[in-house]
C-alpha cells in the first residue's frame, strides 16, 4: 500500500489514534514520533529524486520541464508538511508540560 | 536532446527553407544571365531536403527510451541541384554571346513557377516561426508550475 | 513509492508528458512540410493516455505511427499544413489545461497542509 497523501482525507495511512503516546520514542506503533519519522523519509525520497531530475534535465539528458517542475513541487509540500508535523508537536509537547498536577 | 528539442527541429525547418528562398531569389535574380565566369548561361537551381536523424547514436539510445519512438527528424538541404531542363534558345543574331546559328542560351527559368517557389517556402517558413512560439509558451507554462 | 500525490495528479503528469510528446512529432511534421517521401505521424492521444492510466510504468512510450488517409503530393510528402497547426493549437492548449490543473491540485494540497496550522 503506498503512502499517499490526500487533503481531507487523512494521510500517511495510520494516524496515530493514542494521544497518550505524545512525544513517544516511535517503539510503539503509532504516535507522533513515527508519523514525523514517516514524513522526513518522504521528505528525503521526494527530494532525492527532485535532485535526480533537476540534474537530468541541466545536464540534457531529459527533455521533460513539466515532470521536473512537478517534482520540485512535490519535494516541496513535503517538506511543508513535515515542517507543520514537527510543529504540531513541539505545540502538543508545551502544551502537556504547561499542565500542572 | 535538451529541453529545447522541438525548438531545434522548427529552427532546422527555419533554416532550410531560409536556404530555399534564396535560391529561388538567386534564380529570378538571374533568369536572363546569358554569361558566367565559370562559361555557359547561369543554370537553374533546386533545394533538395531531407530528413536528418542529426543526433549521437547515444542520445538516439535514449530518446527511445523516454519517448518510445525512432528519433525525431530535423531537416536540411542536402544538395542543392542544377535543373537538368535544356536551356532555352532565342534567336538574337546580334547578342555577343550568340552562337554561330544566331541563337542565344538562356537558363528555363519561369519567374511565375519561381514566385509560386517562394510563396511556398515563405509559408512553411511562417509556419514553423509559430511552432517555435507554441514551443516557447508551452516551456514558459511549465515553469509556472512553481507558481 | 513515497508520494505527496492523489491518483488525480498521477493521471495529470501523464498527460502533460503525452502532450509534450505529441508535440514534438508535430513539430517534427511541420519542419518536414517540403521533405520528399516524408510521411505524417502521429498518436492515439486518448488511447495512449488510458494506456497510461491503467499501467504503473512510470516510463511512457507512446507509439507513433503513419497516419492513413492523408492526401500525397507528388514528391511523395503527406504532411498537411492544416492538419498539422490545428493539432498544434489543440495540443498547446491541452497542455495549458493540464498545467492548470496540476498547479490547481498542488494548491490545494498545499493550502490543506498550511491552513491546518491554525487551530
Amino acid at each position: 500500500m503506498s503512502n499517499t497523501i490526500t487533503p481531507g482525507l487523512g494521510g500517511f495511512g495510520t494516524l496515530p489514534t493514542s494521544p497518550t503516546e505524545v512525544g513517544g520514542s516511535g517503539k510503539s506503533s503509532g504516535g507522533f514520533g513515527a508519523t514525523l519519522r514517516t514524513a522526513i523519509n518522504q521528505v528525503n525520497d521526494l527530494s532525492q529524486d527532485s535532485q535526480e531530475q533537476v540534474t537530468g534535465l541541466l545536464q540534457g539528458d531529459r527533455q521533460d520541464l513539466h515532470n521536473v517542475m512537478i517534482a520540485v513541487e512535490k519535494a516541496d509540500i513535503a517538506f511543508q508538511l513535515m515542517m507543520q508535523v514537527r510543529n504540531k508537536i513541539v505545540n502538543a509537547y508545551e502544551e502537556v508540560s504547561k499542565m500542572q498536577f | 536532446m535538451s529541453i529545447f528539442s522541438t525548438l531545434e527541429i522548427s529552427g532546422s525547418a527555419l533554416a532550410a527553407e531560409r536556404q530555399r528562398a534564396e535560391v529561388v531569389a538567386a534564380n529570378m535574380a538571374n533568369a536572363e544571365t546569358t554569361h558566367t565566369a565559370a562559361g555557359g548561361p547561369y543554370r537553374r537551381k533546386e533545394v533538395v531536403f531531407s530528413s536528418s536523424g542529426n543526433m549521437p547514436f547515444r542520445m538516439m539510445l535514449a530518446n527511445f527510451r523516454t519517448l518510445g519512438f525512432h528519433p525525431i527528424p530535423a531537416v536540411r538541404v542536402a544538395r542543392i541541384v542544377d535543373d537538368p531542363t535544356p536551356n532555352v534558345m532565342r534567336y538574337e543574331p546580334d547578342h555577343p554571346d550568340a552562337n554561330k546559328e544566331g541563337y542565344v542560351s538562356y537558363p528555363a527559368i519561369n519567374p511565375i513557377q519561381e514566385m509560386v517557389d517562394l510563396m511556398s517556402a515563405v509559408r512553411t517558413y511562417q509556419l514553423n516561426a509559430s511552432a517555435v512560439n507554441a514551443s516557447k509558451q508551452m516551456i514558459q507554462q511549465a515553469l509556472d508550475i512553481l507558481k | 513509492m513515497n508520494d505527496i500525490s492523489n491518483p488525480i495528479v498521477q493521471m495529470l503528469e501523464k498527460f502533460l508528458t503525452l502532450a509534450s510528446q505529441r508535440h514534438t512529432l508535430i513539430t517534427s511534421n511541420i519542419a518536414n512540410l517540403d521533405t520528399p517521401g516524408y510521411r505524417t505521424r502521429d498518436f492515439d492521444f486518448r488511447g495512449e493516455l488510458r494506456r497510461a492510466i491503467s499501467t504503473e510504468d512510470p516510463v511512457m512510450t507512446p507509439i507513433a505511427r503513419a497516419i492513413p488517409g492523408l492526401m500525397e503530393r507528388p514528391d511523395g510528402n503527406n504532411v498537411s499544413m492544416d492538419r498539422e497547426s490545428l493539432l498544434m493549437a489543440e495540443t498547446q492548449l491541452q497542455f495549458n489545461i493540464g498545467v492548470q490543473l496540476i498547479r490547481n491540485q498542488f494548491q490545494q494540497i498545499m493550502t490543506a497542509i498550511t491552513e491546518g496550522s491554525k487551530g
